[in-house]
């Protein structure tokens, strides 16, 4: 009996693998992302599809173009640096050059993730970097560009002439009430901050959408209630000291940076302790900069300092095993 | 973490980790054991843990079937013909585990004076040291794959407090039905293998841990059990069917002693010293062989599986058996294959070449396509966590990767790679697709070198 001669592969078992691949977490948080900039383009129209395109195309071409140089086979495809592009174009306002952000996600990735070695080897979040190098080199039209909400009517919003809820909260209760346009009639302040009725940055608008993308992934098991949980914790523990706690806890990036930023594999701790200490440290974080810093945004700055925090965090804090020590024998 | 769904249908299992592949038991699990016999076998002579054993026939002898071929005098367990006829050689040859390995040939020839191993009377009053010593003589291994030589795990010391027998009966292994097969037909002699185990080592109480995916399994010793009525024999003892979850790897002793009693053995510590032995369901068969008609380890059942085998199975084979008169029982395989395995998907090795025989810890060979293998690259750690999550043990696979793929794996024993048993978890799960087991190697590799090192300075 003739046999056929197979071309036989040889390993260390395992022999089979779960088959979800680091591009396919990528893809599904990407995926999650979807909702967040469904309801931007609801409400403030379709420059911030622009704008997320814009942003993803900087990253990617800064990719690729370290791929090249590398002489490596391109990474653009793996969903990693496409989830960078959106998750910057979620922290912009609404009203910015489109140009803005190719720049700022093709610095992002270059300083924060191409000279580390590329996926896996960045110390920082990269489209918190790209935000912050943005602010650094775009401060006016990043902080001025806001345009006031208006659901359903795509195409049709107005700029907004002064400063966003959160960077009036530092003015007192009459400077809040002023920033407060385009509420529906009637609905309270604190329902159409969780609905995402409220002038704000791209796709950070809506904690609902933003909870939604979150539950996906939850239910997916890509990231775990730890980290989000730990931040929102540390924010809140910071809120009495806020002029409005309601608005404190339910604006700004607070939730996207909970769920989409601060547990970004590479630059947050895998174990279970550390990335309660990072969580909280993060909400701990925004919570002093937003009340007593010069700066009305504060989770931003508080997830790449917490950042840096990572190796020692992991060094520190080691999962327990699961059988005491063994009797010298 | 706060576990909301613990357990389902309330069945024990371990506490932490591990995992659930699918299982591909369906290709060979209605497939009763076929007895299988090659026209020769070449018996390698290392067939357990540890030294190999000393050829005591030279080329032109002529065997029957169960005579001695190898004696333990040098270590090892003894080693029997498989099969009767003439010895062909006594040579090098491939090892489906140690890659090349001190090997009898015997040409297959029917023998008029062939012992039949009929059960022999008495047998269950012998005294502790007599039953021990036909284990011994019989060459009776760990056949759940480990291969240590049963005596010796039988062998307590004196001071040793043991409670309770598990006989291991998880096959948590996908694709091998092999230990499911020998339940279902031979459920009694299974028992009675038990019963015979907790007699030598003097324990009232023996669990039978069996995962919920083999129900009938469970069902065929349940009922065994209370045919034998064992609880009202000579040596009375309690003994009862735990029915676990199915999940990967509970057959690994500490993670069913877990399961089944709730003790943690200590780290790189062993069952005894939380009062419990643990054998493998096909040993308690062989170990019943043994006693009862004095008939050695010469033939064990392989699960020949895989989507590239046409006809999957579970073959009775003389050991020795080699691989290609195997494949030809089951029809052939395709020429999608591109990985043979000599025991599960997790734990096997992946054989090089096919003129390699079945040894007595080879529970399966496995023909994998490409498809349901995995050839992927592998990428940088992108710090998951999901490793961490899914060790058994508590270990930092992540860890002692990133330390020796830069170079320092001999900084890596607080990550735990000498405790690893290579249960491949982490690496299956890993979605960057990291040979974290193999970096687990080197990282052990390194330290047994240094170690080596030490001594020759000393």
């Amino acid at each position: 009996m003739s046999m056929p001669e197979p071309h036989l592969y040889l390993s260390t078992g395992p022999h089979i693998r779960r088959g979800r691949t680091t591009a396919d977490i990528m893809w599904l948080v990407n995926l999650s992302l979807a909702p967040a900039l469904l309801w931007a383009v609801l409400v403030f129209g379709w420059p911030v599809l622009g704008i997320t395109l814009s942003a993803i195309a900087g990253c990617a071409l800064a990719e690729h173009l370290a791929c090249k140089v590398r002489g490596t086979d391109s990474t653009v495809y793996d969903g990693s640096v496409v989830c960078t592009g959106l998750l910057l174009a979620y922290t912009l306002p609404p009203g910015i050059p489109l140009w803005m952000p190719f720049v700022g996600g093709a610095l992002g990735v270059f300083f924060a993730k191409t000279v580390f070695g590329g996926l896996g080897y960045n110390i920082f979040n990269v489209a918190l970097v790209g935000r912050a190098i943005m602010m650094a080199t775009f401060p006016v039209e990043m902080t001025t560009t806001w345009l006031t909400p208006g659901f359903g009517q795509i195409g049709g919003v107005d700029a907004l002439s002064g400063a966003t809820p959160l960077v009036s909260l530092t003015g007192g209760p009459e400077a809040v009430e002023a920033a407060i346009v385009g509420l529906p009639e009637g609905m309270s302040e604190g329902l159409a901050f969780l609905l995402g009725l409220r002038p704000g940055s791209v796709g950070e608008v809506s904690v609902l959408m933003i909870v939604a993308g979150a539950g996906f992934l939850l239910w997916q098991k890509i990231i775990k209630l730890t980290i989000p949980l730990s931040v929102l914790g540390g924010a809140l523990l910071m809120s009495p000291w806020s002029p409005d706690p309601v608005l404190y806890m339910l604006s700004g990036g607070l939730w996207l940076g909970a769920f989409f930023m601060a547990t970004d594999y590479v630059t947050s701790p895998s174990t279970l302790k550390g990335q309660i200490v990072f969580g909280v440290g993060i909400g701990l974080l925004t919570g002093m900069i937003r009340n007593w810093g010069g700066y009305p945004e504060g989770i931003c700055y508080a997830i790449l300092l917490m950042n840096t925090m990572t190796p020692a965090l992991e060094e520190w804090f080691r999962p327990p095993r699961t059988a005491p020590k063994g009797t010298p024998s | 973490m706060l576990r909301l769904f613990a357990s389902h249908h309330g069945e024990p299992t371990f506490a932490r980790g591990g995992i659930h592949p699918d299982e591909h038991k369906e290709l060979s699990a209605d497939h009763a054991i076929e007895p299988f016999v090659p026209r020769s076998v070449t018996v390698p002579v290392s067939q357990s843990l540890g030294a190999p054993s000393v050829p005591v026939v030279k080329k032109g002898d002529r065997v029957v079937r169960g005579q001695l071929i190898a004696s333990d005098e040098a270590g090892g367990v003894p080693v029997h013909a498989p099969v009767s006829g003439i010895v062909k050689s006594v040579d090098r040859g491939i090892h489906p585990v140690l890659v090349l390995d001190m090997a009898i040939t015997i040409e297959a020839r029917e023998q008029e004076d062939e012992p039949t191993f009929q059960e022999q009377p008495g047998w269950e009053t012998l005294p502790r040291e007599e039953l021990l010593e036909r284990i011994r003589v019989a060459g009776v291994v760990g056949l759940g794959g480990a291969t240590f030589p049963t005596y010796r795990k039988l062998m307590l010391p004196d001071d040793a407090e043991v409670d309770t027998l598990i006989i291991n009966g998880s096959e948590c292994e996908p694709y091998l039905t092999c230990d499911y097969r020998l339940m279902l037909e031979q459920a009694e002699a299974v028992v009675l293998g038990a019963w015979l185990i907790a007699k030598i080592i003097g324990v009232p109480r023996c669990l039978i841990g069996i995962e919920d995916n083999k129900a009938d399994a469970g069902a065929a010793m349940t009922a065994a059990i209370e045919r034998l009525a064992l609880d009202r024999s000579d040596h009375p003892v309690a003994m009862e069917v735990v029915v676990t979850q199915t999940k990967y790897p509970q057959g690994s002793e500490k993670q069913l002693i877990q399961a089944l009693t709730g003790r943690l053995v200590p780290q790189r510590g062993l069952p005894m010293q939380v009062g419990i032995v643990v054998q493998n369901v096909a040993t308690a068969f062989a170990c019943l062989e043994a006693v009862r008609n004095r008939k050695p380890v010469i033939e064990r059942v392989v699960t020949v599986s895989g989507r590239g085998i046409h006809e999957p199975k579970n073959l009775r084979v003389p050991v020795g058996t080699m691989i290609q008169p195997i494949i030809e029982a089951c029809g052939g395989f395709d020429d999608e294959v591109v990985k043979v395995l000599a025991g599960g998907p997790m734990m096997g090795r992946a054989l090089a070449d096919l003129n390699a025989p079945v040894t007595k810890g080879t529970s399966g060979l496995l023909f994998l396509t490409r498809a349901e293998t995995n050839l992927d690259r592998y990428q940088p750690c992108i710090g998951c966590g999901e490793c961490l999550d899914v060790c058994p043990l508590g270990l930092e696979p992540n860890k002692v990767s990133q330390y020796v793929e830069v170079g320092r794996a001999l900084e890596t024993e607080e990550f735990g790679p000498l405790e690893c048993f290579e249960c491949g978890c982490c690496s299956y799960s890993c979605p960057s697709n990291r040979p974290l087991v193999q970096f687990m190697q080197v990282a052990k590799a390194a330290y047994r070198h240094e170690a080596a090192k030490q001594r020759t300075h000393a």
